[in-house]
């Protein structure tokens, strides 16, 4: 359709700058990068998103990619809002971007022509009203997204501060909004700029007179008209480039710091702590230990009755022979304070350190007998 | 083969053992005199068990010396085999001595182990004689790995069926979580004190036992990562058995409630992809506990409201007050129990088919104005 009109009007009209290219690139990269690693999250009881969790390198992988990806996009926000008002505040340009009665008038008659109900297409302005809806959801979802995510990726600090139904709030909210936001870009973007037409104008800069026409009509006639926006006296573009710097770095250090914060704050989320290890330290001083006392801790303790009364296993089979074993002190107590296997821990309630040291004080005569009188040893293993 | 031809000499082997005690009834006076202390008899045939019961009676004091100095009793309840399961109501008439013990001929010399337990654990390797599938399915066993490793610690067959009085299998639960009580002391106790273990001592048929989560003869360790990250499926076994559960009036959404929370949903995607990565995101156990898990609303149990937080500090320390209630429960959330969440939620299911719906028939009016311009063959829109 149209060949006639590109040939014979064959401008094109720079549409975006490069750092609005750039930002783009930013959006898409991460946007489509937090679906893919998000989105499978979503429906982890299906098939298609178990094995996509696969193919990434599984669940742990993908949810550190997530939250690389976010806090790319967060600091792309942060940038944007500075961008903005730069445009708004230092360079004085109106806000084509904002949403108004006049857009929702627009749609209606868009529908209406569509519909063979009207017969002139819409005029529509720089920013149409489909573009408009997009940048609003865009900043919508983000909004929300980085709300929610600050609470998924921070649950002990949000619910120092707020009930903690919010935490599976966040995460409904997180997700509802993740399937909305794809599922949007799905239909309304994707149509617009890729089946509709293909609109390069994000990558090149240049859209094309005829798109021009269809989509921006309003914004045509102007440009061909030769109509521009003012040009600010040099003196007052100074005065406010003066004040924007200082509050711009300010805010920008707030900001990012409070973007450090999102992400350093808590590790809850991300490593949960392994299983917790008993610390002890070893305060029994062996040279303190009297073999005699030792024997009777033993018999009043219960560890004859699985280590024998003799302290060589006894005939209970899972009674280990302490006499054969050739352990140090420091392994000793953390036998006995911690138990290892089915041998139940003793704590200094139940036996004193000082009847720890006559436990081994017992151990250690109990060996030397052993050895004098057994000069060879049974080999067990 | 081994099988089969172990059988027929099994077989022969009983029919002589018959023969030979039905001779012995028809002709003779036994032929041995009684074994004492160290009197010198011999014996010339092979022995039967009236041979052996001469000296290994009931209430003989003999003891053999083991080579670590352990004294042996050589006492022998003969009546425990003949009421085992490999007494009379075996087909082929009870076992005989020899049939497990081989066919020393007296005098017979103490037996080649160190210590009791080696001897015990001897012992126990006849049994894979007979119990050749019992033997296979041992594989990773943790307790045959243990032992084949030299712990000799670690159970053999004797030490859960019992040796001369060994039962049937079809043991009652509670039977074999005392079995492995014996050994696992602390954690019987544990057990018997939790609501499962309450449960089975009372009598109830349909509470596990010890092997119904851990297996039987090829129980596998409880700290690996596999047994960790299928062990929300082992609860749901019963757990999410409706029939099983209205009996207890217990809810069957804990595993789908479970299973769409993030602990749930993180621990089931590792047992489909990486079963054998340990993920420290909460499993059932985590919360409930273990061997002492107790009824949800039981005041020592680790999940009810008050004792919660510190179950959740065990694994998010900074947790504090209001933390516990971000996990919602294994109910479906309502407006009553969590408005906020159920708000949430109509929210995105209203908000999302609507807007979607809305970009599909703005979509749908474009794409039939331009089929409508093709058709006419209006090339010029506007």
């Amino acid at each position: 359709m149209g060949q006639t009109t590109t040939q014979t009007q064959p401008y094109t009209y720079r549409r975006f700058s490069p750092v609005q290219r750039f930002e783009h690139m930013i959006l898409l990269v991460t946007f489509t990068g937090l679906a893919l690693t998000g989105l499978p999250q979503r429906y982890a009881d299906q098939m298609w998103a178990q094995s996509l969790i696969g193919i990434m390198g599984g669940i742990e992988s993908i949810r550190i990619v997530h939250r690389i990806l976010a806090t790319i996009l967060m600091a792309e926000a942060i940038f944007h809002g500075g961008v903005i008002t730069y445009k708004l505040f230092v360079l004085g340009r109106r806000a084509t971007m904002l949403p108004g009665i006049r857009d929702l008038r627009d749609a209606i008659h868009w529908v209406l022509f569509n519909l063979g109900l009207r017969r002139e297409h819409p005029h529509l302005p720089r920013y149409n009203f489909g573009e408009k809806a997009e940048y609003l959801a865009v900043v919508w979802g983000t909004v929300i997204m980085i709300i929610t995510g600050y609470m998924l990726w921070n649950p002990i600090s949000t619910t120092n501060l707020l009930p903690g139904e919010v935490i599976p709030a966040a995460r409904a909210a997180h997700s509802g909004e993740a399937l909305l936001a794809v599922l949007s870009i799905i239909v309304w973007h994707m149509y617009n700029v890729h089946v509709r037409r293909f609109n390069r104008s994000m990558f090149t800069g240049n859209l094309s007179r005829e798109a021009m026409q269809e989509e921006h009509a309003e914004e045509l006639e102007a440009i061909e008209r030769g109509q521009v926006e003012p040009e600010l006296p040099a003196t007052v573009f100074a005065r406010r480039k003066r004040l924007f710097w200082p509050y711009a770095i300010i805010v920008t250090i707030i900001l990012v710091s409070g973007l450090i914060f999102f992400i350093t704050y808590e590790e809850t989320a991300i490593v949960t702590l392994p299983q917790r290890e008993t610390v002890f330290t070893v305060n029994v001083n062996p040279s303190a230990g009297d073999a005699d006392r030792g024997e009777a801790a033993w018999q009043t303790a219960e560890c004859a009755s699985c280590h024998g009364p003799e302290a060589d296993g006894g005939t209970s089979p899972i009674g280990v022979s302490i006499v054969e074993r050739q352990i140090g002190l420091e392994e000793f107590v953390r036998a006995i304070r911690l138990g290892p296997a089915e041998m139940p821990g003793y704590s200094t309630a139940k036996l004193s350190d000082d009847q720890v040291a006559d436990l081994w004080a017992w151990f250690a005569s109990l060996r030397a007998e052993e050895s004098a009188s057994l000069p060879t040893t049974t080999s067990d293993h | 083969m081994i099988k089969r031809s172990g059988q027929i000499l099994y077989a022969i082997f009983t029919a002589a053992i018959l023969c030979a005690g039905m001779w012995l009834l028809a002709f003779a006076t036994p032929p041995v005199v009684a074994a004492q202390g160290d009197a010198d008899v011999t014996v010339d045939h092979p022995p039967t068990d009236s041979d052996c019961l001469v000296c290994h009676t009931e209430n003989t004091s003999q003891q053999m010396t083991l080579a670590n100095g352990s004294q042996l009793s050589i006492a022998v309840e003969h009546d425990a085999l003949l009421n085992s399961v490999h007494g009379t109501t075996l087909e082929d008439g009870p076992l005989a001595c020899t049939d497990c013990h081989g066919e020393d001929i007296f005098p017979h010399d103490a037996p080649p182990a160190a210590s009791i337990r080696e001897y015990r654990i001897t012992q126990s390797n006849i049994c894979i004689d007979c119990h050749r599938e019992e033997a296979d399915s041992l594989g990773d066993d943790v307790h045959y790995t243990a032992l084949v490793e030299g712990n000799h610690r670690a159970a053999t067959c004797v030490d859960c069926h019992g040796a001369h009085d060994v039962q049937g299998p079809q043991r009652s639960d509670l039977d074999i979580a005392q079995a492995c009580g014996d050994c696992h002391q602390i954690v019987y106790s544990e057990f018997s004190q939790s609501v499962h273990g309450e449960a089975l001592t009372a009598g109830d048929p349909n509470v596990p036992t010890c092997i119904d989560c851990h297996g039987v003869h090829s129980i596998q360790h409880p700290t690996t990562a596999l047994f960790r990250n299928r062990s929300p499926e082992l609860c749901a076994d019963c757990h999410a058995d409706e029939q099983l559960m209205a009996e207890y009036d217990i809810t069957t959404n804990v595993f789908d409630s479970y299973l769409s929370d993030f602990h749930g949903t993180t621990v089931a995607l590792f047992e489909q992809e990486a079963p054998n990565v340990a993920t420290n995101k909460a499993v059932c156990y985590d919360c409930h506990g273990v061997h002492d898990i107790a009824r949800a609303d039981a005041s020592n149990s680790h999940v009810i409201r008050q004792n919660l937080l510190s179950t959740c500090q065990e694994c998010h320390p900074g947790a504090t007050a209001d933390f516990p209630d971000s996990w919602i429960g294994h109910f479906p959330p309502t407006l009553e129990t969590h408005p906020f969440l159920f708000l949430v939620n109509l929210f995105y299911t209203i908000l999302i088919p609507v807007v979607v719906g809305a970009f599909v028939l703005l979509v749908l009016t474009d794409i039939f104005r331009r089929i409508r311009q093709r058709l006419s063959g209006n090339r010029h829109r506007t």
